[in-house]
């Protein structure tokens, strides 16, 4: 008999989800054993794997399932905080020295060397013996809540009641792609699945016409590491991000050739349709036909869905001039938050927006010319963003993250720029269950390395994760023999900044 | 039931305590290591079915019986038997050929080689069927990709600049060549893994160890010792994957949580490859030309760097720079170049000393380890004997590689053998091909799997020979579903009883009443779009070619991480040949399933997706394969007499299913046909405002003709095109 005894003992109308199911599988080993021992059962079957192949089993039924797209929305673990999630991606590693952690002894020390206590540093572009260089933009004390943000930023600063820094987080590698593969899936190699791939297979989406998980590239130039950055490792290609861009054709392959009409393609549809049918009738028992069926549909109601969330002509002029549209510099990156404040309101669950081309923020040769630019390009469009998310009531259910792969050195580069510093930097959250109006960490005296209540990559996941009512330890995927998390081994949640 | 689970959970239980107490093999001892804490192998260890020592079993005997062509079929219906289920008779043969097309060459069947099988009356038909399509070198295409699939195959580094390897396509010839001519299997893998040291000067076999380097790689990591920790990383686990079916890799950082695989189990296995110069692409030629070439080379190198000191020294505006310049762009162009490849090579039998790394953090050196075969695979405690002194290879890998080829290796044998009835099943005897250890699926049929392992080596190690018996096996035969043309009612009736069973008593098909259905590879699917539209340009070998992209998706890609080929008739060779970028799938490929190349793989996922029906509806690729369908069937009638539409449509029907239509089908295309040209008429659109066909045959009207590319998107469009009965 190919099924353990198990398997047929689940109660299948609790089989909604994979995660829930493993939790229902337990509550039936309790159940079946009773008591303590059955606890320690349980505890012997998980190291066994047996929890992990039935899960891999479950997940094979859920896709052959014709009946329940592997899309379909999911129960949480628990109570979620936020529903959705727009993530800023500076890309090129914005200057947390210089935006939001402020430190007095580097205005005091620059122009010297880093003293010898800090002990050796690694560092992309050899800059460990460098002067120490200041802050570029003063910082000041915003809002009620007073929190430090630098007139870089002066429509964020605006925000600041809203907003949660991390100041201590770190990562493990001073290489851009490695890093943006950090931030992305955890792992400084190219391959794992990415953050916005875990919570659309954890959660689905609330949108059947549209994927879960949309990115919005930067129309600069493609980030460095490319397309794993979001891509769905070994979770199957379902939750993968989707590329999807302003204009007339956002998704790619979205619309058929200009020469081939709608009215021809609603015919062939038909005819598609139809023989599929027939083709069906003698083999009903497969139900992966079936669901192609189904996609051709869902395909068709993209067509209609994806053009109507980028048609920017609905929003009326105040909330454009909110966003910056219109303004020269702040146009392009305001559309796109304005486009995921739409995907946000339409049910898309994970929207990434990355700001900054091949480059971007990495401001090697000179801060002040380069976050400038970055930062009037984007500073309006985010507080935007921000403001018409909440008088629209989408921010107390929507968790924005703001941050890039890892922030700056302390010392400076070629006179006024900064090398990569990925040991200690700043990242901001704001919206559904994020205490606004606070600082959480904090790096040592320079601002190189994180000191006091760290945050690793690994706790920024278990973090995000738990906003949206996933326990990042629950969340796992069999694959090759191993029950895979997107914390690896680590994680921990960051219950401080948390309503 | 709950008496059942509870029962499972008891001895669940105990055997986690016997193996704690019961083990009866002690770790070999190990000159000089320093002893890395090792639980040792239990017997509870030994006894998983995969390690266990093969034995040849004899086939279960049976009454003559048409369900029964060959030894195959009396292990597949002995369990059978037992049940209530009825096999299904033989698919029809316009199925089989597309089924058996399919499976050896990645390509559908012509119209013409269906009619040549469908008609051909000779007892031996479908075997000589087989032959023709295991003596084509398609066939070395198709199973190609199965094992680049293996091998984490790409032709660029990833990572942040993605550098092209612009010689990674030898080692993908290498495989093509070696699979078409049946290279026996050992051999096969013997040159993947020490091809240097066993033909010394072979340029082939060197090419061959290409294998072990397919990997990905950060070669600007800052970091050297870590680039290297982890492509010998990659190394290690993609062996233990490929050829042992054991994640080994599990095993870096920590023991093995659940199979007896010890972290200096790992470490040993990687000291195999720790010798080998791994960042250097070496010269493919005879001693004599590489030294010419060397030669040539420096100074060539010498010119170049004088032109540029002396540039250097100038001002950017001067015109002596700009003369310069031109000079040194003209000097590029002559550098000497002979091939290169990026392959294993030792420079000397001197292995410096290996480690094991704790945690897997390759700043923690832990105890020194020395070269070993992972001991649970390694029933006969085989040793590795120290490497001599004074040559120039350590002939480590050459031990390795004898060692996983013994014609009595039970993992390694029985590995393969479950891969090559994988790939005709649409799944394996064990459905987790790489992971036989304990977390992988015990075997449907464990007596034919290693009946199928022994019998490997007795067919002479050949692959070929092992297709033909799966082949020309009942069970492979088989159908899939009861609705075949010319069935007598009767029969389908009995099938479809048959099939009613088998839902219920098997749903995962595991005994295998009835074939597989199987969805084919996006791989597949764009060369039967090619093929059926009569543009597949079948060249083999060689670099690897670029098409276009969708221009939304080119507009992000770095210019020089893809220049198209301005070949046109580079764009519509063999999907396998199309350029593999570890950081750019291509579209097509990568809505299909096609694996990131980041590790071996060993089964794709199969999923069902909107975004797949969208590449295929509105991609240029299917655009482009209907013009020139509809072009083709326009033009094949219109030079005859009777020329009419349903003569039209019955040749698209052929081109894309491989099949007449039915006569209801017939009558639904032709009303399709007029309903569209009645859309176009009333629109009325200009022949520039069409999708016309490829070519429009003189003389007829464009609607019809845009009607029929219409007509050609939706069949490449249908399940039975993408999918294999």
């Amino acid at each position: 008999m190919k099924h353990t005894p198990l398997e047929h003992g689940i109660d299948p109308h609790t089989g909604q989800s994979h995660f829930p199911r493993n939790g229902t599988r337990r509550q039936f080993l309790l159940n079946a054993g009773g008591g303590l021992g059955a606890l320690a059962f349980a505890a012997l079957l998980h190291d066994d794997g047996l929890i992990a192949r039935e899960a891999e089993r479950d997940l094979a039924s859920m896709h052959n399932d014709a009946q329940r797209s592997p899309l379909s929305p999911r129960r949480s673990h628990f109570k979620p905080r936020a529903k959705r999630v727009i993530h800023l991606f500076m890309h090129g590693g914005p200057s947390h020295v210089d935006l939001f952690d402020p430190k007095t002894a580097l205005v005091k020390y620059a122009g010297q060397p880093l003293p010898e206590s800090f002990g050796a540093v690694m560092t992309r572009r050899n800059v460990a013996n460098n002067p120490l260089m200041g802050p570029v933009r003063p910082f000041r004390p915003r809002g009620k809540s007073r929190l430090q943000i630098s007139d870089f930023l002066p429509h964020i600063a605006e925000c600041a009641d809203h907003i949660a820094v991390l100041r201590s987080c770190h990562g493990d590698s001073v290489n851009h792609p490695q890093s943006v593969y950090q931030m992305n899936t955890g792992s400084i190699l190219m391959g794992r699945p990415s953050v916005g791939s875990w919570i659309s297979y954890g959660l689905g989406t609330e949108n059947q016409n549209m994927p879960a998980f949309l990115v919005l590239p930067d129309p600069g130039g493609a980030s460095k590491g490319g397309p794993p950055a979001w891509g769905s490792g070994y979770l199957p290609a379902t939750y993968q991000g989707t590329l999807m861009r302003p204009g007339k054709d956002p998704i790619v392959n979205l619309q058929p050739t200009a020469r081939f009409s709608k009215e021809e393609q609603r015919a062939a549809l038909d005819l598609i349709g139809q023989l599929n049918k027939r083709h069906l009738r003698d083999r009903s028992f497969d139900t992966e036909l079936a669901a192609r069926l189904d996609t051709y549909e869902l395909a068709y109601r993209m067509q209609v869905a994806a053009p109507e969330l980028v048609d920017l002509r609905g929003e009326s002029a105040a909330t454009k001039r909110l966003y910056g549209i219109g303004e020269k510099e702040t146009d392009e990156f305001g559309t796109r938050c304005l486009l995921a404040r739409r995907m946000i309101e339409r049910g898309v669950r994970f929207v990434q927006l990355y700001s900054g081309d091949t480059n971007g923020w990495d401001a090697h040769s000179n801060v002040d010319n380069n976050h400038s630019l970055y930062c009037r390009r984007t500073d309006k469009p985010v507080a935007g963003l921000l403001r018409d998310l909440e008088s629209r009531g989408l921010l107390e259910e929507t968790l924005v993250i703001w941050g890039g792969e890892f922030g700056r050195m302390p010392m400076s580069e070629q006179g006024v720029g900064r090398d990569h510093n990925p040991w200690g930097y700043s990242v901001w959250m704001a919206g559904g269950g994020v205490k606004g109006g606070t600082a959480y960490g904090a790096t040592d005296d320079v601002g190189l390395r994180a000191v006091v209540d760290k945050v690793h990559v690994h706790d920024l996941h278990a973090t995000i994760l738990h906003i949206l009512g996933l326990d990042h330890e629950l969340l796992t995927y069999p694959h090759n023999g191993r029950e895979e998390r997107l914390t690896d081994v680590a994680g921990r949640v960051v219950t401080d900044i948390l309503t | 039931m709950r008496t059942t689970a509870n029962l499972l959970l008891v001895v669940i239980a105990l055997s986690v305590v016997l193996r704690t107490s019961l083990y009866v093999h002690a770790a070999p001892p190990k000159r000089d290591e320093a002893s890395a804490e090792e639980t040792p192998l239990s017997r509870t260890d030994r006894d998983h079915w995969a390690f266990r020592p093969l034995a040849r079993p004899a086939p279960p005997k049976f009454a003559a019986s048409e369900t029964i062509a060959n030894d195959i079929d009396r292990f597949i219906s002995s369990r059978l038997r037992n049940t209530e289920l009825r096999p299904l008779p033989e698919a029809d043969r316009v199925t089989l050929i597309r089924r058996v097309s399919f499976g050896l060459t990645g390509l559908p069947p012509t119209p013409d080689q269906i009619d040549r099988f469908v008609n051909d009356e000779s007892l031996d038909a479908y075997e000589r069927l087989i032959d023709r399509l295991l003596g084509s070198p398609n066939y070395g295409v198709r199973w190609g990709q199965h094992w680049l699939d293996l091998a984490r195959f790409a032709e660029s580094d990833g990572f942040e600049h993605d550098v092209l390897r612009p010689n990674a396509w030898r080692y993908r010839d290498w495989v093509i060549d070696a699979l078409n001519a049946d290279m026996p299997y050992d051999e096969f893998v013997r040159l993947q893994l020490a091809g240097d040291e066993l033909r010394p000067g072979d340029h082939d076999a060197l090419i061959a160890t290409g294998f072990a380097l397919c990997g990905p790689d950060m070669p600007d990591i800052n970091d050297q010792k870590e680039r290297r920790h982890m492509v010998l990383n990659d190394m290690a686990s993609t062996v233990g994957s490929v050829f042992l079916g054991l994640n080994v890799g599990c095993a870096q950082c920590h023991d093995h949580k659940f199979d007896p695989i010890s972290q200096a189990d790992f470490y040993r296995l990687r000291t195999f490859f720790e010798n080998a110069q791994i960042f250097r692409d070496h010269p493919i030629a005879e001693p004599d030309v590489v030294g010419r070439w060397q030669k040539a080379k420096s100074k060539w190198d010498a010119e170049r760097k004088r032109l540029r000191d002396d540039r250097s020294k100038l001002e950017k505006s001067s015109p002596r720079f700009k003369e310069l310049s031109a000079r040194l762009a003209k000097h590029q162009q002559i550098e000497p170049k002979i091939p290169h490849a990026r392959v294993l090579l030792e420079a000397t039998s001197n292995a410096p000393p290996s480690y094991l790394w704790v945690r897997g953090n390759f700043k923690r050196q832990g105890a020194k380890v020395l070269p070993g075969y992972p001991r649970i695979a390694n029933p006969w405690n085989d040793e590795v004997a120290p490497p001599p002194h004074g040559k120039n290879t350590s002939g480590l890998r050459t031990q390795l590689a004898h060692w996983i080829t013994r014609p009595d290796h039970p993992l390694a044998l029985r590995v393969v053998a479950n891969r090559i009835w994988q790939h005709h099943f649409g799944k394996g005897l064990v459905s987790t091909p790489s992971l036989f250890g304990v977390m992988g699926e015990a075997p449907t049929h464990p007596d034919l799997l290693d009946w199928l392992a022994t019998e490997l080596p007795r067919q002479g190690w050949s692959l070929k020979q092992m297709h033909k018996l799966i082949l020309t096996s009942a069970v492979y035969r088989r159908a899939s579903h009861t609705a075949v043309a010319g069935w007598p009612n009767e029969l389908r009736s009995e099938a479809e009883a048959a099939l009613e069973k088998a839902r219920s008593a098997d749903p995962d098909n595991g005994l295998l009443a009835r074939q597989r259905r199987r969805r084919l590879d996006g791989e597949e699917i764009r060369d039967a779009l090619l093929l059926a539209s009569a543009r597949l340009n079948f060249r083999h070998g060689g670099p690897g070619f670029i098409p276009p992209l969708p221009e939304e998706i080119h507009k992000t890609v770095k210019a020089q991480h893809w220049r198209v080929d301005s070949d046109e008739s580079e764009h519509r060779r063999r999907s396998l040949y199309l350029l593999v970028r570890r950081n750019l799938r291509y579209p097509f490929f990568d809505v299909f399933d096609r694996p990131d190349t980041n590790f071996s793989c060993a089964r794709r996922t199969r999923t069902t997706i909107a975004p797949q029906s969208l590449a295929l509806l509105n991609s240029e690729l299917s655009m482009e394969a209907a013009r020139h369908l509809a072009g083709r069937a326009l033009i094949a009638q219109s030079e005859q007499q009777d020329s009419t539409r349903a003569s039209q449509v019955t040749s698209l029907y052929r081109y894309t299913l491989g099949r007449r239509p039915r006569d209801n089908e017939l009558q639904l295309a032709v009303e399709f046909i007029d309903r569209q040209i009645a859309i176009l008429k009333a629109s009325g659109r200009q022949r520039a405002d069409l999708e016309l066909p490829q070519p429009l045959p003189a003389g007829t009207d464009p609607h019809v003709g845009a009607a029929f590319t219409a007509l050609s998107l939706s069949l490449v469009n249908l399940n039975e095109f993408v999918y294999v009965d």
